[in-house]
């Protein structure tokens, strides 16, 4: 008997890896619910029911509320798209739009060239590599939080670090975060201090598999450092890097803790980013259908880059 | 005889000259990461008079305590309890749970296993800002709101895909014989799974709960939505509170911040290897 339904293409071929061929049954025992059928959906039945409160189910409910006028969560009035137009229509929301633009592509671009410049320069696994990529590290594995708190106290006037490094070219008197464009500066900073060694370990990762004999082909024909690098580094390191990129921006639109302690959104919500505009309607404004609607739009967007994400993940499992 | 003479004066030069130059790039990625956290540490030692002094100094001329005495004085061992009790919480479900969906996903033939991988791999992608404010009105509907129950729940649903993952991977590295072993004399799937498998699962086990740990103390935009009031409050939500409360005085500002960052820095010291597993195998949310 042959397999009665056809199977999702995408799942068949992320499963193609691992143990999961054995999901064809075999014989004739499709159609019956086998004990071990019945035992596994037992063991998965926690994971699957908790990912459905918790995360499917609000996000279906933010459309529903996303529809509404909503009062201290009583649902008063449908008001239909009404909030996806006030949202869409209203300035503090099209300047956070402008804001994550700005912040994520420079952020994307500084940290993955950073994050590059890392790996190649601590390729190798000597000792004192390897602890310097542990202190890499460091920034990310410690609270969000915390790191901004950290950035605002060097980057405030009170403390007079950055009049110390300014001062001998006569900028003592700057202040980082009361001026839009310098503050837009210190929130990608910020990024880029946080997450610059993720990047690292998701290229580092590509760098050592590519195999060293290239390299030393390249030499022996007389290929300079940076043309092994353009013509070997970069081809083979496609994978890796689209993988950090699309992570990286999925991380970059969405955060809100850096524009939220580093800089308040401000000056003038020059650095209020999507992330930040939204809790600020949410949890502060207490809007709760408009919040609920450009949760909505956001996620959708997300949606888009987590396709890309699945598309990826996908390719290197073929790959590897 | 074309090859260079490596113990010619000039090669050893510059053999020598690329080390030093390879060992300050190193010191300076080194600085770049620690200062943040350095000059953090060193101001919450300086007396408040000092803080503000210019030219500012690293090193605290007259170090004191006084700011972590003012801290524990006004009650942050409770944010730090609750922040303890959630982390506790969260791992511990998350292995439990992870272990149990792992094991079947690993080892047991079920249909529509490759769709729930597939959902997995797209729900450790989610980014969290926007789950904030719909999951709010949830659970401010079913009552679960501002209470450290409900935030162990979302932490474990957020991180449980992740923590299925890594123990996925690693169980799918142990030899299926031992098992079968097992259940030839009669153990239960479950039996087998807590006898013979997780005893083998140490590693896997901890990267998992390494990450759970680090994501559940460290949290700050979930716990600060869903949480009001003041006995439910962790350690991230506290500091904000302080950065209201102190506004300008850094000294208990940077202290809160040490003590929240020592405990990470030392777990992250002795278990890195297995972050280093743990995020090259495809999950982690950055």
């Amino acid at each position: 008997m042959r397999e009665a339904a056809p199977r999702d293409p995408t799942a068949a071929t992320l499963a193609a890896g691992g143990a999961v061929r054995l999901t064809r049954t075999r014989g004739g025992s499709f159609g019956k619910l086998r004990t071990e059928e019945w035992q596994a959906f037992g063991f998965v039945l926690p994971l699957v029911a908790l990912e459905l409160l918790l995360v499917v189910v609000p996000l279906g409910l933010s459309f529903y509320y996303s529809l509404y006028r909503v009062d201290y969560f009583e649902l008063t009035q449908f008001r239909g798209f009404g909030n996806y137009w006030r949202i869409l229509s209203s300035p503090m929301v099209q300047a956070s739009l402008v804001a994550t633009v700005i912040f994520s592509v420079g952020a994307l671009v500084l940290t993955l060239t950073l994050g590059m410049a890392l790996a190649l320069h601590l390729e190798r696994d000597s000792r004192w590599n390897v602890a310097t990529r542990a202190a890499a590290l460091v920034p990310y594995v410690i609270s969000m939080l915390v790191g901004s708190l950290l950035l605002r106290w060097i980057f405030s006037r009170d403390s007079g670090v950055l009049a110390m490094v300014f001062g001998p070219f006569g900028l003592g008197e700057l202040s980082v975060l009361a001026d839009p464009n310098t503050a837009m500066a210190a929130l990608i900073f910020n990024a880029v201090w946080r997450d610059n060694a993720f990047a690292m370990i998701l290229l580092l990762a590509g760098l050592k598999s590519i195999p060293p004999q290239l390299y030393a082909a390249a030499r022996v024909d007389g290929a300079g450092a940076f043309y092994r690098f353009r013509r070997i580094t970069l081809p083979l390191m496609r994978l890796p890097i689209l993988i950090a990129v699309v992570r990286l921006l999925i991380h970059f639109v969405n955060v809100l803790t850096f524009a939220l302690i580093l800089t308040g959104g401000g000056p003038n919500q020059a650095t209020q980013t999507v992330g930040l505009a939204m809790y600020r309607l949410g949890f502060i404004d207490f809007r709760m259908g408009e919040a609920n609607a450009m949760a909505f739009l956001v996620f959708l967007f997300n949606l888009v880059l987590i396709g890309c994400n699945l598309l990826l993940f996908r390719e290197r499992r073929r790959v590897a | 005889m074309s090859r260079p003479d490596l113990r010619s004066r000039p090669w050893r030069r510059r053999i020598a000259l690329r080390r030093v130059v390879n060992a300050l790039i190193n010191l300076t990625i080194m600085v770049f990461a620690f200062g943040p956290i350095l000059w953090g540490l060193s101001t919450s030692l300086k007396p408040s008079a000092d803080i503000l002094a210019y030219p500012p100094t690293l090193i605290p001329e007259r170090p004191t305590l006084e700011h972590y005495e003012l801290l524990f004085r006004t009650g942050i061992e409770r944010p730090i309890l609750n922040s303890a009790i959630v982390s506790a919480g969260s791992v511990l479900a998350c292995l439990v749970l992870g272990s149990l969906a792992a094991y079947a996903l690993a080892r047991l033939r079920f249909r529509s296993k490759g769709t729930l991988m597939f959902c997995i791999v797209a729900l450790m992608s989610i980014p969290l800002p926007s789950l904030l404010v719909p999951t709010f009105m949830f659970l401010a509907n079913i009552g679960l709101n501002n209470s450290l129950t409900g935030l162990t729940l979302l932490y474990t649903a957020y991180q449980l895909p992740i923590a299925v993952w890594v123990l996925y991977s690693y169980i799918a590295t142990i030899p299926v014989e031992l098992e079968h072993a097992a259940l030839i004399d009669g153990y239960s799937r479950l039996a087998t799974l807590r006898k013979v498998v997780l005893p083998l699962c140490g590693p896997g086990l901890v990267a998992a709960g390494l990450f759970v740990l680090t994501f559940a103390w460290n949290d700050f935009v979930v716990a600060v939505a869903m949480t009001s009031s003041e006995d439910v409050r962790t350690l991230p939500v506290a500091i904000y509170g302080y950065l209201g409360f102190y506004g300008r005085d850094w000294g208990p500002l940077t202290a809160a911040a040490i003590v929240s960052t020592i405990p990470v820095i030392i777990v992250f010291v002795l278990f890195q290897r297995f972050f280093l597993s743990g995020m090259t195998s495809g999950g982690v949310k950055s």
